[in-house]
């Protein structure tokens, strides 16, 4: 009798969701904005063999500022306020590196296919390609501003082609080395057991789960599982009531997990050359990132020969960027200054 | 009733408890099973469940069981599951036991509100003795439907034209591996469930790829 009435009350459901008009969950724009391949509509460039969700703003012939964002995998609108910087009379450089934001997406095997020379054929070669993209006379100077992952990837490529980057200004990176990356990365991630953000990010994968190149899935999982992180102070897509509109944002799962097994596999040190850079570099830090306390930033700063250190208070791992207050008030002057000194 | 429970099977509603463990050695002169547990099952989760006996020439179980994940929010994720558990290989010492659940599950973070109905399907096998048992187990969780729900941060600060609704088809399914044991005393079964978890490509694992169970089970007449 009972098992009479499980049937009857599955088949009520099953009757009751067939009448709906069902969603497909492999829609390249269902859950996520389509890519650059998937939408020609939007700015792109070719770079490195990939179409690179990219776009440039201010005079053309004037100083590059080159933007790199986090991730791997993340994006590049949490960084658009610092389009401003336009006004001032800079090149403003925007692009998302190839898996992430809305750049084209490659299968992991193509990525994991270079081996030990992953982040050099991947990320460095990519820099470079973007730079000779808008470069307009060989004279013209190019800063890397960079959060996080850019930043480590920013301090490797300098420390590969010193001579051709004329400043750096660097945010929150993890780490240079490899163990320091992981250090970092464990003390941003430790969540309370017992919390809810700890289950925010686990209790869903019986939900969703996306096989190795479903990159529409995979990216929805990462961005719901990067939505929020008290620990290092930001807040995610909730950024506040001060941040501009970005409407279509979209992290790269595959390009973050391929990046991470290279660089686990072969242990990169991106402070490698940094020696040889010898002009001035700007160093950011936040208050409310808990796992980048005062002594993580200085020994982590402490491999950067010529370097001025801020720490920037009142906002979290990427709030100096995208909170539009700080960036108003404290890190748009603070950078200008930076910028100035260069000249 | 044979066919009743191949046409819950077809219909897919119906999957896998992690969560009720029962010493079949012990069970012969009760009907009623109340069970509690705390586990990683996903997350950090509380159970309570119960269970009901049938007189049939197989032992079957029928069972309820509602899970709750750990956190501030009251009930914004959470897990139920109802089916039952048969004895198909009924040896005095060695037993094999399918279980078949159909679940209901509901997640809410900030950004989007799932809810999705699924099933379970494990088969058990072991070694049953009055005070103890130790089993082995696998498993397979399937999100066959899921309605997605986004919040109004997600369309305005992340992706406007996002599609809210059902989807399909089946939006995950996990499996799972592992063993099972427990101790018994009067009417009591404490037992302990672990193993691991890998997704249905066999490729990729969960965030937490391992499960960890813990049942207090109490049966009566």
């Amino acid at each position: 009798m009972a098992l009479k009435s499980f049937t009857a009350l599955g088949l009520i459901l099953t009757l009751l969701v067939s009448c709906e008009k069902k969603n497909e969950i492999n829609d390249p724009d269902s859950l996520v904005p389509k890519t650059v391949v998937e939408d020609p509509g939007l700015p792109s460039i070719e770079a490195n063999g990939a179409k690179l969700h990219a776009q440039a703003f201010g005079p053309q012939d004037s100083t590059l500022v080159i933007c790199i964002h986090g991730g791997p995998g993340d994006n590049y609108q949490y960084l658009l306020n610092t389009i401003s910087l336009a006004n001032e009379g800079y090149r403003m450089v925007y692009y998302d590196q190839v898996g992430a934001g809305l750049s084209e997406r490659k299968p992991k095997s193509y990525y994991t296919s270079f081996g030990a020379n992953g982040i050099n054929n991947i990320f460095y070669d990519e820099l470079k390609a973007v730079i000779a993209h808008y470069k307009t006379h060989p004279d013209q100077k190019v800063i890397l501003l960079t959060q996080s992952w850019g930043s480590i990837l920013a301090t490797g490529y300098a420390g590969k082609y010193p001579a051709e980057i004329d400043g750096l200004i660097l945010a929150e990176p993890g780490g240079f080395k490899w163990d320091d990356v992981i250090t970092y990365v464990k003390a941003s991630r430790s969540f309370n057991l017992w919390s809810e953000l700890l289950n925010d990010a686990t209790f869903f994968d019986q939900f969703i789960t996306g096989k190795e190149n479903e990159h529409a899935i995979l990216d929805y999982k990462a961005l719901l599982l990067s939505s929020r992180n008290d620990i290092v102070g930001d807040f995610g897509s909730i950024l506040g009531t001060n941040k501009q509109h970005y409407p279509n944002v979209r992290d790269g799962a595959v390009i973050s997990a391929a990046a991470y097994e290279i660089a686990d596999k072969y242990k990169p040190d991106f402070s490698e050359g940094i020696e040889k850079f010898k002009k001035k570099i700007l160093f950011l830090y936040s208050e409310n990132n808990k796992a980048y306390p005062d002594s993580w930033a200085q020994k982590i700063a402490s491999t950067l020969p010529n370097k001025q250190i801020v720490k920037i208070n009142g906002v979290g791992h990427s709030g100096m960027f995208d909170q539009l207050n700080t960036w108003n008030n404290i890190t748009q002057p603070l950078l200008i200054n930076y910028l100035n000194s260069l000249r | 009733m044979k066919p009743l429970i191949i046409t819950i099977i077809a219909l897919g509603l119906f999957q896998t408890v992690k969560g009720q463990t029962i010493n079949w050695k012990t069970i012969d002169s009760s009907k009623h099973i109340v069970t509690a547990g705390f586990a990683w099952d996903y997350s950090l989760s509380y159970s309570a469940g119960y269970g009901y006996k049938l007189n049939t020439k197989l032992p079957i179980v029928l069972s309820l069981n509602f899970t709750k994940a750990s956190g501030e929010n009251l009930l914004d994720d959470f897990k139920t599951k109802i089916g039952g558990q048969i004895v198909l290989l009924n040896q005095p010492t060695f037993k094999g036991i399918i279980t078949l659940n159909g679940i209901y599950r509901r997640f809410e973070n900030d950004l989007v509100r799932l809810q999705n109905i699924g099933s379970e399907v494990k088969g058990t096998f072991g070694y049953y003795k009055p005070k103890w048992l130790v089993a082995c187990e696998v498993g397979f969780d399937k999100a066959i439907l899921t309605h997605f729900k986004h919040s109004d941060t997600y369309k305005k600060d992340i992706y406007q034209n996002v599609k809210d609704g059902w989807y399909e088809p089946a939006t995950g399914g996990n499996f799972s591996y592992g063993l099972q044991t427990g101790y018994s005393f009067k009417k009591s079964d404490i037992t302990l469930n672990f193993g691991k978890v890998i997704t249905q490509d066999f490729k990729t694992t969960p965030l937490i790829p391992f499960y960890l169970r813990l049942g207090y089970n109490n049966k009566f007449r």
